[in-house]
This record gives C-alpha cells, structure tokens and sequence, in this order.
C-alpha cells in the first residue's frame, strides 16, 4: 500500500493552559479530499498550521508523503488557502505571482502565471496593484498564488469566508477541478453543504478531538447535520 | 541558492519605490531631529564637532528603527509571514533578502540625509570624509544586521515597536558607540592610530551579528 499523502499521529497542542487539540489521528490517501468540520475554536486552524508545519505539535507527530512536514521538498508540494491573502497589496497581480514562482523555482513561469490567472478570471486585472482588488477578487489571486506551483496538498481553513456566490461558484469549480487532476485537499469549513458536494470523507472535531470521521457516500448529509450540527447536540453551529 | 534573497530584496525594494514610505519618514524624521538641535542650542563650532557625530548616529538609529519595524509590519499584513515560513526554502535565505533591503534602504537615506546635516552643522568638507564611507557601511551593518533578525522576532507581538527597541539597543550599543567614536575622528579630522583597529572591531561584529542571525532565522519564523 502507498505511503498516505497526510498522517496525523495521536497530536495534541497547548498554548499555555488553553487547550487546542487533544489526541487527534487520522491519515489521508492520495487524491482523497477530506472536510474538517467544527465550530470556531474547536482546533481547526491550528491542526492545519501544524499539518503546514508552521507549527509544532505539544505532543504526536504529522508525517506529509511519510516524512516530517518541514522539510522543503513537503513544502513545495504544499499550498495553503485561508482568509489570510499572502498576496502584497502594494504589489501588482503579475508582480505577485511573478514573486511567488521565483520562489518556487517554478519553469516557464510566464506561462504558469498566465495560465493561473486566467483560471481564476484576472487576466484584465493583472497590472493592477493588488491593493484596489475587492474581496473577492483577492480570494481568487490567493487560489492563482496557491496552485501557481501546482501542489500535490492543498490545505483551505475556511477558504468561503466573505466571498459573494459567484466567487464562492468560482472556488467550487476550481477545487473540483484539482481533485479531478488528483490533488489531495483537505478542507475546513463550516458549510456542511459544500462540505458534502465536495469530499470524499469527512472528520467532526469538537471540543478539540475528533468525534467522527466517515465517508460522505455512506452517509445522509441530513444524519450529519441532525448528529453534529444541531444546537442540541452541542455540535456544531451553522 | 540567492535565488530566495534576490526576489525577496526586489519585491521589497519595488514596493518601496513605489510607496517611498520608509525612506520619506526616515528623511522626515531627521530633518526634524537636525533643525531641533540646530535651532536649540547654540555652540561654538569646536563643541558642535563633538555633539555632532552623535547626533548624526541619533538620527540614523531612530530613524533605521521605523526602517525595521517597517519592513516587517509590511510582511504580517495579509499573512505574508506566515507565507514566507511555507516557503520551500532556507530561513537564512529569508533573512540575507530582508538584510540587504533593509540595509539597502537605510544607506540610501543616510545617502539622502548626510549633505543636510554638513549643511545644518556647517561641516568642512574634505577628502578625509571619504573615510566616513566605511564607518557609515559597518555602523549600519551592524545595526540593520541584528535589527533585522530581531524585528522578524518582535513583529509576532502586539507590542512591535518596544519590544523591537527593547531588545536591540543593549545588544547594538557597542557598535554604535564605536560608529559615533570612528565617526567623531573623521569629522574632526583628527583619524588617530585608533581608528582602523575600532574599525576593524565594528566589522567583526557585523560578521558574528550577521552569521548568528542566518543560522537562527529558521526557528524564527515558525510559530
């Protein structure tokens, strides 16, 4: 059997005496698009920093492609989408992406960027600073920067955040398209809708733990929203 | 391998052509500290020789700590640290970009800032001031080398800009001392036995400065 594109080994982390995670497992395969799914504060963003390897877990360990998440040639094959936009707003599109793929060592780069912006509807905007962008169109300059070097992982804390439907349609289009080519993605989110549209599997944490990890095809959305979203079960909210 | 460094100090140097935010209020900054004194006290010429070189380091080091704080406040904006610690690449490639823009933009505002200050204090100018030259590039050096190391610490606090001041004077006054000494003699005219060996001293302290802060700027960066 392949190595797994993510494993989680049993992490726990603390900030002092606030606890963000507390023994969470799981692995995901190759090409498997997973949704995290929890209520603010439950440890997603943090799983998914250390997942990045930005940070270190207290206790356990995270093994990307089967070896430790800080390693460079991981990081290459890695992207991160969140609110945060990691664009300059000083800087033009072009000037940004040009930015990104010098960093990434990206070849033919000129043609990568273009080929990037016109995935994500910018190409008109693309000498303009980053700075007079909407919201929206920033999120879809974020999506151009994070497939620019076109990573096996892609990792999205709450990528719909703030985004108007067509960009949110936009987003969903995209994703589908990169599990389509066989990227591995993990999605936090607390849209169950989208959640359920797009992956495979699912994993429920709350209260810093992981409470569920299924299937999407062995399971009824309504079951999902009835057993972990309703104000009742102290699950999650939507 | 300077591949990282170079597109790091390029982007930033665009951005700061383009906004020419730090170098203006650097300039600002000290035009205002030069008339104050300027206008404040007044000395005969041979006691303004011997504030004078302090006063041109005042300037620079106050006016190089907004450089600091600047190049890494524009770094947390929109997440572009956190950006920078997903890079594929080594931290100390991180640092060597962020060193030479830092260090890049201050030179240049002291390039800026200088004949304001030999006009304000009516300085003689000599060919012996070439000698400045070297001081000034060590001085910074040292300065931006451990500032810029120290400012990537500072900026994950709320507290930026104490922290940042907190932190690298005890370790900077050394150099800076030495840099007021070295530039005291060149101003005066007076360049004593003393002043390459200090000199000298100045650069070995960049080197151990710089060499320390590439090493160490990967665990900076992670969370």
């Amino acid at each position: 059997m392949s190595v797994p594109a993510l494993e989680v080994l049993a992490i726990s982390k603390d900030f002092g005496r606030i606890i963000a995670l507390r023994g969470v497992s799981f692995s995901v395969q190759s090409g498997e698009f997973v949704s995290i799914l929890g209520r603010n504060g439950a440890g997603k963003t943090t799983l998914l920093n250390i997942i990045s390897g930005i940070s270190r877990p207290s206790e356990g360990e995270v093994k990307l492609f089967g070896t430790d998440p800080s390693d460079r040639e991981n990081k290459a094959k890695l992207a991160v989408i969140s609110h945060e936009m990691f664009l300059y707003g000083n800087l033009t599109a072009i000037e940004n992406l040009e930015y990104y793929s010098r960093i990434y060592n990206i070849p033919n780069a000129k043609q990568r960027v273009e080929t990037v912006l016109n995935d994500v509807e910018l190409t008109h905007r693309r000498f303009d600073l980053v700075a007079t962008y909407s919201r929206g169109m920033t999120q879809r300059l974020t999506i151009a920067r994070a497939l620019l070097h076109e990573p096996s992982l892609l990792l999205l804390d709450e990528p719909f955040t703030g985004l108007d439907q067509h960009a949110i349609g936009m987003l969903i289009t995209l994703l589908k398209k990169q599990k389509e080519m066989g990227r591995t993605i993990l999605l936090t989110t607390h849209d169950l809708h989208t959640a359920t549209e797009l992956s495979d599997r699912y994993v429920v944490i709350s209260k810093h733990k992981i409470v569920k990890d299924g299937l999407i095809a062995d399971t009824n959305p309504d079951a999902i929203r009835e057993k972990f979203f309703s104000a009742d079960t102290g699950g999650i909210d939507l | 391998m300077m591949r990282t460094a170079i597109s790091i100090l390029k982007k930033d140097l665009r951005m700061e052509f383009r906004s020419k935010e730090s170098i203006l209020a650097m300039w600002i900054f000290s035009l205002l500290i030069f008339v104050i004194f300027n206008f404040t006290f007044e000395v005969s010429r041979l006691v303004m020789l011997e504030i004078a070189p302090g006063l041109l380091w005042v300037a620079f080091v106050f006016s190089g700590m907004f450089g600091l704080n600047q190049s890494f406040a524009l770094e947390k904006e929109n997440g572009n640290l956190r950006a920078m610690a997903l890079m594929p690449v080594d931290g100390g490639q991180i640092y060597v970009g962020k060193f030479f823009s830092v260090t890049i933009i201050m030179l240049m505002f002291e390039a800026l800032i200088f004949p304001i200050f030999i006009i304000f204090y009516d300085l003689q100018l000599s060919l012996g001031m070439f000698r400045l030259i070297p001081v000034l590039l060590a001085g910074t050096i040292g300065f931006t080398s451990l500032g810029t190391i120290l400012s990537a610490v500072a900026v994950h606090t709320r507290n930026q800009q104490i922290l940042l001041s907190l932190l690298l004077w005890p370790l900077v006054s050394p150099i800076i001392i030495w840099s007021v000494t070295l530039t005291g003699m060149v101003l005066s005219g007076e360049v004593t036995e003393a002043f390459y060996p200090l000199l000298l001293r100045v650069g070995a302290f960049d080197v151990i400065f710089f060499t320390l802060s590439y090493m160490l700027f990967d665990f900076i960066l992670e969370d």
